[in-house]
């Protein structure tokens, strides 16, 4: 083997190991990645992002979703009303008011920027802004 | 109950927020045990469940020996062409039992899924209501 391929080999395996200690979490460093409510699952859709997440019993009119730049905030809140004279047997659900930003590896245009709220799952769309898709270079 | 914000900790995240659910099944996929609210009325038990995601042609109650037994199925198929990039929460069905004491009226018992929250509204059978006593 080339002493060159074997340094090259080495240098490979040393960033990605890197990497992985550096980068581990989809949202890098941001202090939002972890620990808030409510959770969210991200996933690729041809180079365009969708998010989920689980709000049961919160009402459409109550959940607001901006978008800007990078950036996305959900926020809303739940309530739980049984009304007067109610003896609790077991409660597990908790009504909450929520804020949550995220920032994303990619910039969307707010106005493309679409959100579903069906069955207790909202599910926003946020496709790539056109000035964040790659432009084919011609070779001069 | 009134609102309250939600603290957050990094410790609470580390927790998972749903329990998986220890029966063993014949479908494939996760079961999770859907956090529930039981409430009584003068004349209901009400028992209101999280189960974001499932649609009203999936859920399935049934009612056996005084063992009510609720099962949410949720849909996969719309997360096929999706790659996952990022996770905080893992998705699966819902099922959880209850045994129903005698007081309840079985066969009034009324179902509504909204919002991803399923309601089951227990009548309590008329000799099991509170009864005001006149002194006389």
């Amino acid at each position: 083997m080339f002493p060159l391929s074997n340094t090259l080999n080495t240098l490979l395996s040393l960033q990605e190991a890197m990497d992985l200690a550096q980068n581990q979490d989809f949202f890098d460093s941001a202090t939002t990645s972890r620990g808030v409510y409510p959770p969210v699952n991200i996933f690729k859709n041809n180079g365009d992002l969708v998010l989920v997440a689980e709000l049961p019993g919160v009402k459409k009119e109550d959940l607001h979703i901006e978008a800007k730049g990078n950036t996305i905030r959900l926020a809303g809140k739940r309530t739980i009303d049984y009304g007067k004279d109610i003896s609790y047997h077991r409660a597990e659900r908790s009504a909450s008011q929520f804020d949550r930003t995220l920032e994303l590896p990619i910039n969307f245009d707010p106005d493309q920027v679409k959100g579903e709220y069906k069955d207790g799952l909202l599910v926003v769309f946020l496709n790539r802004a056109e000035s964040d898709k790659p432009k084919q270079i011609t070779i001069q | 109950m009134s609102n309250e914000t939600k603290e957050v900790t990094k410790t609470e995240n580390k927790k998972p927020a749903k329990a998986e659910h220890a029966g063993e099944r014949t479908v494939p996929g996760k079961y999770y045990i859907p956090q529930t609210d039981i409430v009584e009325t003068d004349t209901n038990l009400i028992v209101t469940m999280d189960v974001p995601g499932v649609k009203k042609e999936n859920v399935n109650i049934r009612l056996e020996n005084n063992t009510l037994e609720v099962d949410a199925r949720i849909d996969f198929s719309p997360y096929d062409r999706l790659t996952p990039l990022h996770a905080e929460y893992n998705v699966g069905h819902f099922a959880r039992t209850f045994t129903v004491s005698n007081i309840i009226d079985t066969a009034k018992i009324d179902a509504n899924l909204a919002d991803g929250v399923l309601t089951l509204t227990l009548p309590k059978a008329p000799k099991a209501q509170p009864r005001r006593i006149e002194i006389r």
